[in-house]
């Protein structure tokens, strides 16, 4: 019994992922529910695998955690200026500044505010935001579905673009096409993913530049603003696709250049002549022969540019007026609310290396040639 | 065999060289002030007078353009060379000395790589106050954070394949000190590697410093920026689309000719480690 789910854990892994997400899609459940399922999924999974090596890697990544939430607090508690300060403004009285200094806690010594606030996080209670007023982990939980919105959808795109390129540039590797195809790829690598949306809002929201009269563009599509799924799929899309495709170009680039190189090594091995001499056509062994077992690289990347996009999805918010965590964050910063910061930084370093590590868990569940032996996408 | 590095390789360098040295140069060239308003020249498009045509109030965006190239290429090159000089250290002394050292080493390097760059960057941004001065020391200590790492990543991995070499090993046997023999027979070596690193690096720091600028979190105007200048265009984006269009066509030619260089000088040093 055992053997057989070992034998069929990629399936099984897959299939489950998949009912994950549709289930996710059907009845919206609480991002903190879907994330947890993936979680569970891919822990099991790995743990089937290859359990040492999971209960390893979990060990290591604990340690990592406590030291990013200590690094988040530390960098915020030393912020110049009083924090109570901050809250009432310069015209607070003593006796004011006292009383918001006990219910901050902040006359208690570093290590006693640093447990109280883990043990906080821990339960979930990431603090009050200074300057909005409202629960933290409300806000950040609230903003999270647009950022992952447009997250998912950037990575969606990149793949839809780099899947055909990389297979195509891969296999006429040295001719013209190649060389086209890398260049414009090159093109998007160096485009700032900020001027890349400036470029697509100047080119497709406002009817792009006028020459001797006449519009080199488009006004097919909303330059900003944020429509949710719930209340309309076709404006949601619509309103989606420019910060989606501003975000997703470089990344395409990236993972192209990756499935190209592996394509290449890929299509010098004996099988694709043995599929070859059997007559397939090209097309079935490139997209059913070659691309499998040149796409693996490819996988982990994808994990790994997570942390990218975040910091792109940021300055993609602001250009496109969405309301996700990036927004969130950069109001606190700009409001100086810090425990607003403390808190979003905290998330999305958490997020990141919760997903870092699936994506490791994943990747092995996935190719059983990898069971057994060391494996870290991040080695 | 000798490679030739190609006319494009050639032409971007020339590219570069120039927009360093008009933009060192800036005060001394025949340029307009960046400050000064022309009176009804508001949004006007390129022309002879006004090479890139006039922001919203009327100022020069060409020299707009070279005085915000001050700013980007001191705070990239600072960065880089700040960077590589502890990231190159870091990441030879790990792969030279292997083991406990190495373990370390690269489990903080990777912890450091979990907060992404521009939110980490934004954390710090709170430390920012308005004083241009500081602001600069600020930007380039956390550019210089954020590329410690991949800079100590790659140096690592060259070392630790110069370090099993016959010629190492030499060396340690004639009684050479630890230190003679990372600075005199590694480094030689691996520095090709880590300059052509440097310069992507740098590419990407321009990348990173125009994002805050247009963010407007970097050095606080009066002083031009290519990411504000880009930011403040977008008001006037359907009448004037010049005023972004040019500081974004600069900032993408110069990305471009940091990472072609960079790829080129890789490619270029490669095979000469495959003569080994």
């Amino acid at each position: 019994m055992k053997q057989a789910v070992r034998d069929q854990l990629g399936r099984i892994v897959a299939a489950a992922l998949l009912a994950t997400i549709v289930w996710a899609w059907i009845w919206r459940p609480p991002f903190s529910w879907t994330f947890g399922v993936l979680v569970v999924i891919g822990t099991v999974g790995a743990g089937i695998a290859d359990g040492r090596y999971a209960l390893r890697r979990i060990a290591s990544v604990i340690p990592v955690l406590v030291g990013v939430s200590f690094v988040v607090f530390a960098l915020m508690a030393s912020l110049p200026g009083d924090p109570a300060i901050n809250i009432l403004g310069p015209a607070a009285t003593a006796d004011q500044i006292a009383i918001v200094r006990t219910e901050l806690g902040l006359d208690e010594p570093f290590f006693n505010r640093y447990g109280n606030w883990l043990g906080g996080v821990l339960t979930g209670d990431l603090g009050t935001s200074i300057v909005l007023r409202e629960d933290v982990a409300d806000g950040i939980s609230r903003s999270m579905t647009p950022t992952l919105q447009i997250m998912a959808y950037s990575v969606v795109l990149a793949l839809g673009f780099a899947i055909p390129l990389g297979i195509w540039a891969g296999y006429r590797q040295g001719t013209k096409t190649d060389g086209t195809i890398n260049n414009v790829m090159l093109g998007f690598l160096a485009t700032p993913n900020f001027v890349l949306a400036v470029m697509l809002v100047l080119f497709f929201a406002i009817g792009g530049l006028s020459v001797a009269g006449n519009e080199i563009g488009f006004r097919a599509l909303p330059a900003a603003r944020y429509v949710p799924l719930g209340e309309d799929v076709v404006l949601h899309f619509k309103h989606m696709l420019l910060p989606s495709l501003a975000l997703a170009m470089g990344q395409a680039a990236v993972f192209m250049r990756l499935l190209r190189s592996d394509m290449i090594a890929t299509l010098r091995l004996p099988f694709i002549d043995l599929a070859r001499s059997k007559g397939l056509p090209t097309r079935r062994i490139l997209w059913r022969h070659a691309l499998r077992p040149s796409s693996f690289t490819l996988l982990t990347v994808v994990g790994l540019t997570v942390g990218l996009l975040i910091g792109g999805a940021l300055i993609i918010e602001f250009i496109f007026t969405i309301p996700g965590v990036g927004a969130y964050i950069f109001l606190g910063v700009t409001q100086r609310d810090f425990i607003a910061v403390q808190g979003g930084v905290l998330v999305i370093s958490t997020l990141y290396i919760v997903v870092l590590t699936m994506s490791d868990f994943l990747y092995l569940a996935l190719d059983p040639r990898l069971r057994g032996r060391e494996v870290g996408a991040r080695a | 065999m000798r490679k030739r590095l190609g006319f494009v390789f050639w032409l971007a360098v020339v590219y570069l060289v120039v927009l360093a040295l008009a933009a060192v140069f800036a005060d001394v060239l025949p340029i307009k002030d960046p400050a000064e308003t022309f009176p009804g020249t508001s949004k006007q498009g390129p022309s002879l007078s006004h090479w890139f045509g006039n922001d919203g109030v009327g100022r020069d965006v060409f020299s707009r353009v070279i005085y915000g190239a001050q700013v980007s290429l001191v705070i990239s090159t600072v960065g880089t060379v700040l960077a590589l000089i502890i990231g190159g250290l870091l990441g030879m002394v790990s792969g030279y000395y292997g083991s406990r050292v190495d373990r370390w080493l690269t489990a903080t390097l990777n912890a450091s790589l979990v907060i992404p760059p521009l939110i980490l960057f934004l954390a710090l941004v709170l430390f920012l106050d308005s004083e241009a001065k500081r602001r600069i020391f600020i930007l380039v200590f956390t550019f210089v954070l954020l590329s410690i790492a991949p800079i100590a990543r790659v140096v690592r991995a060259a070392t630790l394949s110069w370090a099993g070499q016959d010629f190492v090993l030499a060396a340690r046997t004639l009684g050479a000190r630890d230190g003679r023999v990372l600075f005199r027979e590694i480094l030689p070596n691996v520095a090709p590697s880590f300059v052509s690193y440097s310069l992507i690096i740098m590419a990407g720091l321009i990348v990173v410093e125009g994002s805050v600028a247009f963010l407007g979190l970097s050095v606080p105007p009066p002083t031009p920026t290519w990411g504000d200048m880009i930011n403040k265009g977008r008001t006037n984006l359907d009448v004037a689309a010049h005023i972004s269009l040019m500081p974004a066509i600069v900032m993408f030619v110069t990305v471009l000719a940091l990472n072609f260089v960079g790829d080129k000088l890789q490619q270029y040093f490669e095979p000469r480690e495959s003569v080994l």
